[in-house]
């Protein structure tokens, strides 16, 4: 609780800063919210309160979720120190937007009531609406928001139904009573509760931007800004995924459900990999990268093993590390080739920065799943998941659509390690990115040796 | 009582299509704000006078009200719209079909539903609902204000006209004289 009071307050405060326009109080005074919310987490102070006893419940995964998301938006807040130095107007708008959109993103990794799942993820999305075009000169940028609001909403509207006809079939919003209820024999065949599970799995599954729910993703992504595209791939898609684990973790789901879900695995993973072979665009190419991973993500929850768990946050994190650290690379370089978003303009980065295209290429790697780094560890992982849930052939499908994953990947390797034909900008590094930058390349190896669990 | 319901039901239904059918935005709405009634007449029909009147206040007055402004003011109240292509519009059949298909059967099968608790006539009273609303679900409506808040900054944020920015080129005459003025 102390936490996002603590949360929405410093999202108020930077509204007030904005105001008086103190620019560049903003981004610090940000990360000392969060890391102020970080050790309230961390400590466990006054998590719990009994007067919102059964609605959220800030146990071992809902507090490591917490810490990642807010570690996340650290980065992406010192980040924004520098994305944001050129930006003239709504600076703090968007600081404490984001800093709104994680409160909604901390509800949903705690809920265990489905009234909070839902205002959560309603909190979670408005902000994000309202920055996808937060870029007020761009078309692309309206272009996305719109996109965003307008699914978004349907797939809330999905979300509302499906949410109301577990309760017509349960009678309960409680969490724990519904998991209760659906362990039942007798209750394993019930249509209404059925159709709600697949309604609200539809409608979170719009979220995670699983296949057939993902159109709205690269389109979003790319017109985005780029911080913002950042914050979608890393903080809310590790929401989304620990509200989805939560959910189906706590049900006795039926067997339709599992076929379902299942389906949605092999989709998700055949369309996300096959269409970024042919991706040129980098936030394009992320964007299907980022629906493979969604692929991969699921295929560790569908078999409903105890350790799924560990694996997904495990998997987050090293997802996190590296999206992080690309996009901020990417912005560099695309301020250095005038606003171009193709992967050539990562051409020449290693003879330019060397440092950068090492850290550069060590993420790109663990995006990949090369041995030594955490991406490979956390795919490992994946597929023993799923070889231990006896999905033998979909876990060898897995494997071929992640060897398929590694030349999109090296395609962007090779541009950032081929000499450059022509002279272009010089690519800027301000002391902040590079630390940022720094962080995410270590931190990707660093994972890979000193794997970490849920508590 | 259940003669009541039916015609309710059917209103609801009739409206509801009529909604996505009409050609004309402004049909459209009007359709609406009928569908909105008589969802608020099943609340009363379940004793849930507080939702009801809320409903009708909220949705048939505030926000339909809005939704005729938009169209009015956007000169939206013509007939047509962009044509969508043949395979866009299949698409789209075949999607809606299979979750009709999908609900239809389930429908089908279900037909002896059993709810879950019986029915407690006070329960949408405002006595019993502003109970519920500040005891057992003090967290949602608190943070619900989150989500208002965002709400206006993001109005603010993006509809906000700042002095150094171009005039809108849409607007033209005497009006764009007086705003640049």
């Amino acid at each position: 609780m102390s936490a996002l009071v603590l949360l929405s307050v410093v999202g108020v405060v930077l509204l007030y800063l904005g105001l008086f326009g103190r620019r560049t109080a903003l981004a610090a005074t940000g990360v000392a919210g969060l890391l102020g919310t970080i050790a309230l987490i961390a400590t466990g102070w006054h998590l719990e309160s009994p007067l919102f006893a059964g609605i959220v419940r800030f146990d071992g995964p809902a507090r490591a979720y917490t810490l990642l998301m807010a570690g996340a938006t650290v980065l992406l807040f010192l980040f924004g120190v520098d994305y944001y130095a050129r930006m003239q107007r709504n600076v703090a708008e968007q600081y404490a937007l984001m800093l709104f959109s994680l409160v909604g993103g901390i509800l949903i990794v705690s809920f265990s009531n489905l009234v909070m799942l839902f205002l959560g993820i309603e909190i979670l999305s408005i902000p994000l609406y309202i920055l996808a075009g937060g870029k007020r000169d761009s078309f692309r940028s309206g272009e996305a928001a719109f996109k965003y609001f307008v699914q978004g909403s349907f797939a809330s509207g999905f979300l509302l139904m499906g949410l109301a006809l577990v309760y017509g079939a349960t009678g309960s919003f409680d969490l724990a009573a519904i998991g209760t209820w659906s362990a039942d024999a007798a209750h394993g065949h019930d249509t209404v509760f059925l159709l709600g599970l697949l309604l609200t799995l539809a409608g979170l599954a719009f979220k995670l931007a699983a296949v057939p729910f993902h159109f709205w993703s690269p389109d979003v992504y790319e017109g985005s800004p780029t911080l913002i595209t950042a914050f979608m791939s890393t903080v809310v898609k590790t929401a989304a995924f620990a509200a989805f684990h939560r959910f189906i973790a706590a049900l006795h789901l039926p067997d339709a459900v599992g076929t379902m879900l299942l389906t949605m695995t092999v989709l998700t993973l055949f369309l996300g990999n096959v269409v970024a072979l042919r991706q040129t665009q980098f936030k394009r190419l992320m964007a299907y990268s980022s629906i493979a991973h969604t692929g991969f993500l699921l295929l560790a929850l569908v078999g409903g093993d105890p350790r799924s768990g560990d694996v997904l946050f495990y998997y987050l994190a090293a997802y996190t590390l590296a999206t992080v650290g690309l996009f901020i690379i990417l912005t560099l370089a695309k301020r250095a080739a005038q606003g171009e978003e193709h992967i050539r303009i990562f051409r020449g980065l290693f003879r330019e920065r060397p440092w950068v295209a090492v850290a550069a290429l060590l993420m790109l790697l663990s995006l990949a799943g090369i041995p030594f780094t955490a991406g490979f560890v956390a795919k490992y992982r994946v597929f023993m998941l799923g070889l231990a849930g006896g999905h033998v052939l979909i876990t060898f499908f897995a494997v071929a659509m992640a060897l398929l994953g590694i030349y999109y990947y090296a395609l962007v390797v090779r541009e950032a390690f081929a000499p450059r034909e022509q002279e272009g900008g010089t690519l800027a590094v301000a002391p902040l990115n590079w630390l940022v930058i720094t962080l995410c390349g270590v931190g990707v190896v660093a994972l890979a040796v000193w794997p970490v669990a849920l508590p | 009582m259940a003669a009541l319901f039916y015609i309710l039901a059917a209103i609801s239904v009739i409206s509801a299509l009529t909604v996505v059918g009409a050609r004309n935005p402004v049909n459209s709405v009007i359709a609406l704000v009928v569908c909105f009634l008589s969802i608020a007449g099943h609340y009363v029909l379940l004793n849930a006078q507080f939702l009801a009147m809320v409903h009708v206040i909220v949705y048939t007055g505030a926000i339909m009200v809005l939704f005729l402004f938009v169209i009015m003011l956007l000169n939206l109240n013509k007939p047509g719209g962009p044509r969508k292509s043949l395979a866009m519009r299949l698409a789209a059949a075949v999607a809606g079909g299979l979750l009709f298909l999908t609900l239809a059967a389930a429908v089908r099968q279900g037909v002896a539903i059993t709810p879950a608790a019986g029915f407690d006539p006070g329960v949408g009273l405002v006595r019993h609902v502003g109970q519920v609303l500040f005891t057992e679900f003090l967290l949602p409506f608190e943070v619900s204000s989150v989500l208002f808040l965002s709400a206006i900054v993001g109005v603010v944020m993006l509809a906000k006209k700042d002095k150094d920015e171009a005039p809108d080129p849409h607007i033209t005459g005497p009006e764009r004289a007086r705003r640049t003025a």
